[in-house]
């Protein structure tokens, strides 16, 4: 059974008639890395609120583990589906970092022991472990974006959304956010990630699902995705494929999305015996 | 730069200031000096209160109020604006004036144990027409003048022009705070935050949402603060304005004679010369 | 006109520890110069301390000496050294005066505060306009602009002022691949125009296409300083915990799988 399925997507914002989604079909299994591209306005965040039930349809249907996402309340679907804002600034509120973190795991009604090893868990991944009781406006900026990550972490659930989680990243943090999505995926839970950052999406991520004015255009393994045949719809969209694709597409190398892929195939071509 | 070409030879290209700016308005009466609407309104105002009996106030929401709305073409907005903001405060004074006048003596009908008095009737009408003058007059000016030609008119006539930016960003700054709240309010509802349940939850969910509006809030003016000065709004003194609404010397003159009838009227009515 | 930082410190109100420390900066007429590195290593504080806002406006103790053209700006107060640095800021929208209801009079802003003459303003708002390739936006409403288009509406605001150099704080850092691709161009075109430009960035690929040199920072210290095409193919690079250049990368890698890089160098230039 699917974890997540969008059938037929509609959502037009009543206030200014935009037509936000236009008929997405998606499904997203249990244990899956996907990333999200496109440019701004293309859909992508109204589509993955439409995960927590922050958007409800216009048309079409939501189901979450089978189950119609319009038959549950946000707080029910916070259990399942955790998304991490892109802007940690409007979000943390408490004066100390644990109790930033202890917030969503108490909505869900957890307490105690639970809550503790929850919230240990979530700075083990996120690097926090030792600020506890710093508060969250002097950690950095960078930093506090981390203690995003972390606050939904500790919520344990089954699907993992983060919006943008490298913007604004040093080098150290986007590993560090590298890191996160490798543990959290290696837990068998579901990740999905907005970004632009396409050198991040080809290396982390299995599949990648391109936008563009509120339909999904393409939708494959990065391989096929940067592969030469699709530039020209991801450069509609204002998105640049990795330098490796680039390069490898020139030597005559195939698609090689990633820099690794691109070394493996430069050493394959120069020793073809020992393939 | 200073020294380099293309940007300390000015283009000299003639042009001059995009004719949209300080867009004069529509009609004649938006034409007019936000300071000669504003005496309009308060004069308006000012009459309606001081004239005694119905056909008083009523002669001058008819001259100050409606006749000018006509002549603005906006006297549909007008009038349902006007009655959408006085109406509650209209209909709990004209209700409370009805039943419970103290001199009223003459039973209209009973409603229960409270008795309408025909007493009570007329000076619910009087308070009727004097909301509905002050509530048209000041629509009628809001209507007609944008809020910053007003302020570019007063810093004219001299006001501060760091007092005049204050005026000016205040009004902007609400829907901006409302948009941020809504913001806050999504990334906390991720997290579980029950904003549809008992009383006692959404107390609760107070601090979380308020708290981030405000730090948000605070963070953000210390660097709007410093873009500000950076760009020279701590000098001292005027500052060169691109434009200013007209004013006339017909105008100045009716000014005048509004004020001093309005004067005149106020004089009369506290000496006892005319009821 | 240089402007040069000498043994310059900065340490914020109430701040235990200096978050730059021995500074050494030129800037002259007409140079790009790029400054990468961690967060909180101080490139923002390098920024402010430029733009003289620290410590003027936002208090704070600093030490060294700064120079403009050989004069000491010490006691040079905020406006008047508003009108010889400009500074950007990475939020677009902060950056926006907020009362301006087109973009021709957010442009306008600077110089209408420092009093200049009415013709004059409008000559160099329609320059800064130009520069940018924004003219089009001129009656548009800067609060319902995009991202990179209102970075870009700052930059005008900032040109507008005539200052001698401009400082940016991580333009693109909030904007969409639209938007960098925006102002990148912008800086390109103002670089090659013969701007003097302080740039950080984190988008490594950036200052290779723009900077003429490159500075480092780690930990409020300068870490590296050099020609661009050194400082960004330093192998210390990672570890002061700045992205490589994307190429830079996977030359890198190319090597430590003894490939010959050649064939990859040709490519990518191509």
């Amino acid at each position: 059974m699917p974890e997540l399925e969008a059938v037929d997507l509609v959502h037009v914002y009543r206030e200014s008639g935009v037509r936000a989604l236009d008929g997405v079909s998606l499904r997203i299994e249990a244990g899956e890395r996907v990333a999200i591209v496109g440019q701004n306005g293309s859909g992508k965040t109204t589509l993955v609120r439409h995960l927590n039930g922050l958007l409800r349809p216009t048309s079409g249907r939501v189901a979450i583990d089978g189950i119609d996402a319009s038959a549950l309340t946000v707080a029910q679907l916070a259990a399942r589906v955790g998304l991490v804002f892109q802007d940690p600034d409007r979000q943390i509120f408490a004066g100390t970092v644990r109790g930033e973190v202890e917030f969503g795991p108490r909505n869900l009604g957890r307490r105690g022991g639970e809550v503790r090893s929850a919230v240990q868990r979530a700075l083990e991944a996120t690097g926090l472990v030792g600020e506890e009781r710093t508060n969250p406006y002097d950690l950095g900026q960078s930093r506090r974006k981390l203690l995003a990550v972390a606050s939904v972490l500790a919520m344990d659930t089954g699907v993992l959304v983060l919006d943008e989680p490298t913007t604004g990243q040093d080098a150290r943090g986007v590993e560090r956010i590298r890191a996160v999505i490798e543990r959290v995926a290696a837990e068998g839970r579901t990740v999905i990630a907005i970004s632009h950052d396409m050198r991040f999406v080809a290396e982390g991520f299995r599949r990648v699902i391109v936008m563009r004015e509120g339909r999904v255009t393409l939708d494959g393994p990065p391989t096929e995705v940067f592969d030469a045949d699709a530039w020209e719809g991801l450069r509609a969209t204002y998105l640049e494929p990795p330098l490796a694709a680039r390069i490898g597409h020139r030597l005559g190398l195939g698609s090689t999305p990633t820099d690794g892929a691109l070394v493996d195939a430069l050493r394959r071509r120069n020793a073809p015996e020992r393939a | 730069m200073a020294g380099r070409s293309g940007l300390s030879e000015a283009a000299g290209s003639g042009r001059g200031i995009p004719s949209s700016l300080g867009a004069p308005g529509p009609t004649a009466y938006h034409r007019l000096n936000p300071l000669t609407k504003a005496t309009i309104a308060t004069a308006t105002a000012v009459a309606a209160v001081v004239l005694g009996g119905l056909i008083g106030p009523a002669v001058v929401v008819g001259l100050g109020v409606l006749l000018p709305g006509a002549l603005a073409g906006v006297l549909i907005r007008l009038v349902r604006t006007a009655l959408l903001f006085a109406l509650p405060l209209a209909a709990s004074a004209f209700l409370v004036n009805l039943f419970f006048f103290p001199e009223g003596r003459t039973v209209l009908f009973e409603v229960g144990p409270i008795t309408a008095t025909a007493e009570g009737l007329a000076f619910a009408l009087e308070i009727l027409a004097r909301i509905l003058a002050i509530g048209g007059a000041v629509t009628l000016f809001y209507l007609t003048t944008p809020p910053a030609t007003f302020v570019v008119d007063l810093e004219r006539r001299g006001v501060s022009p760091r007092l005049a930016f204050v005026a000016n960003a205040s009004v902007q700054t609400v829907p901006a705070l409302v948009e941020r709240a809504a913001q806050i309010t999504a990334a906390q509802r991720a997290r579980g935050l029950d904003t549809e349940g008992s009383i006692r939850k959404r107390v609760r969910g107070i601090l979380p949402i308020v708290g981030p509006v405000i730090l948000g809030s605070i963070a953000e003016v210390e660097e709007r603060t410093m873009a500000l000065e950076a760009r020279g709004f701590t000098r001292p003194g005027r500052r060169t304005l691109l434009w200013a609404p007209a004013d006339s010397g017909a105008e100045r003159a009716a000014r005048w004679v509004l004020l001093i009838a309005v004067v005149a009227l106020v004089a009369a009515r506290l000496t006892g010369v005319w009821a | 006109m240089t402007v040069r930082l000498h043994g310059v410190g900065y340490r914020y109100a109430g701040a235990e520890r200096p978050a730059l420390l021995d500074v050494e900066l030129d800037l002259g007429d007409g140079e790009v110069v790029g400054v990468a590195g961690a967060s909180e290593a101080g490139k923002t504080t390098l920024c402010l301390v430029v733009a003289g806002i620290a410590p003027r406006t936002i208090g704070g103790r600093i030490r060294g000496t700064i120079t403009i053209d050989g004069e000491r700006v010490d006691d040079w107060p905020m406006h008047r050294l508003g009108g010889r640095v400009g500074i950007g800021f990475q939020n677009p929208t902060s950056q926006l005066s907020q009362v301006a209801g087109t973009v021709f009079e957010e442009v306008a802003f600077g110089p209408m505060n420092l009093g200049i003459a009415r013709d004059e303003i409008v000559d160099r708002t329609w320059a800064a306009l130009e520069a940018l390739r924004i003219g089009a936006l001129a009656e548009r409403d800067p609060r319902r602009l995009s991202g990179g288009q209102q970075q870009l509406v700052a930059m005008a605001g900032l040109l507008a002022m005539r200052p001698a150099h401009l400082v940016l704080d991580e333009p693109t850092a909030q904007l969409d691949p639209a938007g960098t691709q925006l102002v990148a161009g912008a800086i390109e075109r103002l670089a090659a125009g013969g701007a003097s430009i302080l740039v950080t960035e984190q988008k490594t690929d950036l200052l290779a296409a723009v900077a003429d040199r490159v500075v480092v920072l780690d930990a409020g210290r300068m870490a590296l300083a050099g020609p661009t095409a050194d400082v960004l193919a330093d192998e210390r690079l990672r570890g002061l915990g700045v992205t490589e250049p994307a190429l830079v990368r996977l030359r890198r890698l190319a090597g430590e799988a003894g490939l010959d890089r050649a064939p990859m160098e040709r490519a990518a230039g191509a």
